[in-house]
C-alpha cells in the first residue's frame, strides 16, 4: 500500500514537473458571443494530446490553453481547429510554463 | 363528408402538427423561427423536444428526439424522430409521426470581437413515414420540402435574427394538393448579465412569427375551409451551462385570417433539452 502511495505520488510529480516545463497559449479569438456556443472549442482542444487547463474568456475573446513538454501548438493548426468550431482565429501569443 | 375528402381533411390536421416540430434545434438559435447556428466540426448534438399546440377543439402534442452531427463547422445534418398524440373532439390517437431529415449550411459569417453575424441556408424533407390508419389521423400522406434563409446577429449582450421560409407541401394519398406555405420570423434576444464560459447562461427573446398557406385543392377546386394567414408573438427563454441547454417558448396568436370556418390557433408551446456531444 505504502509503495502505490509513493508511486502515485512519484507519479503526481512527474506530471506536474511536464507541465512546468511545457508551454501557455493565449490566443485571440473573433465570434466568441454565448458560453454554450464555446463548448467546440473545449472539445476540439481536449482533443490534441498533452493539452491541460483550457479557458474562455468571452468578454476579452480569449481562449488560453497549457500544453505539456515536447509538445507545441501551431498557427495553421490554430486556423484550423477554430475554423473547425465556428470562430476565427486572430493571433497567439506564447510563453513557457514555470 | 366522403372518405377521400375525410382522408384529406385529417391530413391537412395532421400538417399542424408537424408545423410544432418541423424546425431542425440548434443551440442558439430561435425557438420558433430559424436561426444560422450549425454545429462545431465531428461534434453531436442531441435534442429532447415537447411540443403542444391547441386550436379550437383540437389539441396535439409531439415530441421528437432529434440528432445533428457537424460535417464542417459550417455543415451540418440531422435527423427528427417524432412521436405524436392527437385528440380532436372525442377521438383520440397517437403513434410514430414523420421521419425528417435536414441539413443546414452556413454560408457566410463576420466574426468580431464578442460579436457573431452570420447567415445560412436549411433544406429539410419531411417525410410519409408516421403511423398511418389512425383516427384521428397522424400521417399527411405526403412528403414535404422546406427550404429556409436566415441572418442571425449573436453579441454578448443582444441578439437578433430575421428568417423565411417556404414549405413545399405534397399532394396527399387523397389527392389533396395541400397548398404551401411561408413562414416569416422576426427575433430580438437579450442576455441581462454577461455571463463567462462556465457559468450559468440565460437569453430571453421574444420573436414576431407569421405563417401564410396557400388554399388546398383536390381535383383543381380549391377547399374553401383551408388557407390564411396567422401572426404570433413568442417570448422564450434558453438557459444554458456548458453543453446542456433548455430552451421554452410560447407562440400567442395575434391575428388570424383564416380561409372559410376553420379553428383559429389558441396557442403553441415548445420545450428542447439540447446536449452537445
Amino acid at each position: 500500500m505504502k509503495k502505490q502511495i509513493l508511486f502515485g505520488l512519484f507519479g503526481l510529480l512527474l506530471l506536474q514537473s511536464a507541465f512546468a516545463a511545457g508551454t501557455h497559449y493565449e490566443m485571440r479569438v473573433d465570434g466568441l458571443a454565448c458560453p454554450f456556443c464555446a463548448y467546440g472549442i473545449e472539445k476540439n482542444l481536449k482533443a490534441i494530446e498533452g493539452t491541460a487547463n483550457i479557458n474562455v474568456d468571452l468578454d476579452k475573446g480569449l481562449v488560453s490553453v497549457d500544453i505539456g513538454e515536447g509538445k507545441a501548438l501551431t498557427e495553421e493548426q490554430m486556423k484550423k481547429l477554430f475554423d473547425d468550431s465556428g470562430f476565427t482565429y486572430r493571433s497567439m501569443i506564447k510563453k513557457p510554463l514555470e | 363528408m366522403t372518405g377521400g375528402n375525410r382522408m384529406g381533411f385529417y391530413g391537412l390536421g395532421a400538417a399542424l402538427l408537424v408545423l410544432l416540430i418541423s424546425r431542425p434545434i440548434f443551440a442558439h438559435d430561435p425557438i420558433f423561427g430559424l436561426g444560422p447556428h450549425v454545429l462545431f466540426k465531428n461534434g453531436f448534438e442531441v435534442a429532447a423536444e415537447v411540443g403542444s399546440e391547441k386550436a379550437g377543439s383540437e389539441k396535439e402534442q409531439a415530441l421528437a428526439l432529434e440528432v445533428t452531427y457537424g460535417l464542417t463547422g459550417d455543415w451540418a445534418l440531422g435527423v427528427d424522430l417524432p412521436y405524436a398524440f392527437k385528440e380532436e373532439a372525442s377521438e383520440s390517437s397517437s403513434g410514430k409521426g414523420d421521419v425528417a431529415v435536414f441539413t443546414k449550411y452556413r454560408f457566410w459569417r463576420k466574426d468580431s470581437l464578442g460579436l457573431q453575424e452570420s447567415a445560412a441556408v436549411l433544406l429539410k424533407v419531411i417525410t410519409d413515414t408516421a403511423d398511418t390508419n389512425k383516427t384521428p389521423a397522424l400521417d399527411k400522406g405526403a412528403t414535404d420540402t422546406i427550404l429556409g434563409l436566415t441572418y442571425g446577429y449573436e453579441g454578448r449582450k443582444w441578439y437578433r435574427w430575421a428568417s423565411a421560409r417556404y414549405r413545399f407541401n405534397g399532394t396527399n394519398d387523397a389527392g389533396v394538393n395541400r397548398g404551401d406555405k411561408i413562414l416569416i420570423d422576426f427575433v430580438g434576444g437579450i442576455r441581462p448579465t454577461p455571463t463567462g464560459y462556465l457559468e450559468p447562461d440565460t437569453v430571453w427573446l421574444l420573436e414576431l412569427n407569421g405563417e401564410y398557406g396557400e388554399r388546398a385543392e383536390l381535383n383543381g377546386v380549391e377547399l374553401s375551409n383551408t388557407g390564411g394567414t396567422e401572426w404570433f408573438l413568442s417570448p422564450g427563454i434558453f438557459w444554458t451551462r456548458r453543453n446542456f441547454a433548455i430552451k421554452a417558448g410560447v407562440q400567442i396568436p395575434i391575428y388570424h385570417n383564416l380561409n372559410g370556418n376553420q379553428e383559429e390557433s389558441d396557442y403553441r408551446a415548445k420545450v428542447a433539452f439540447e446536449w452537445h456531444l
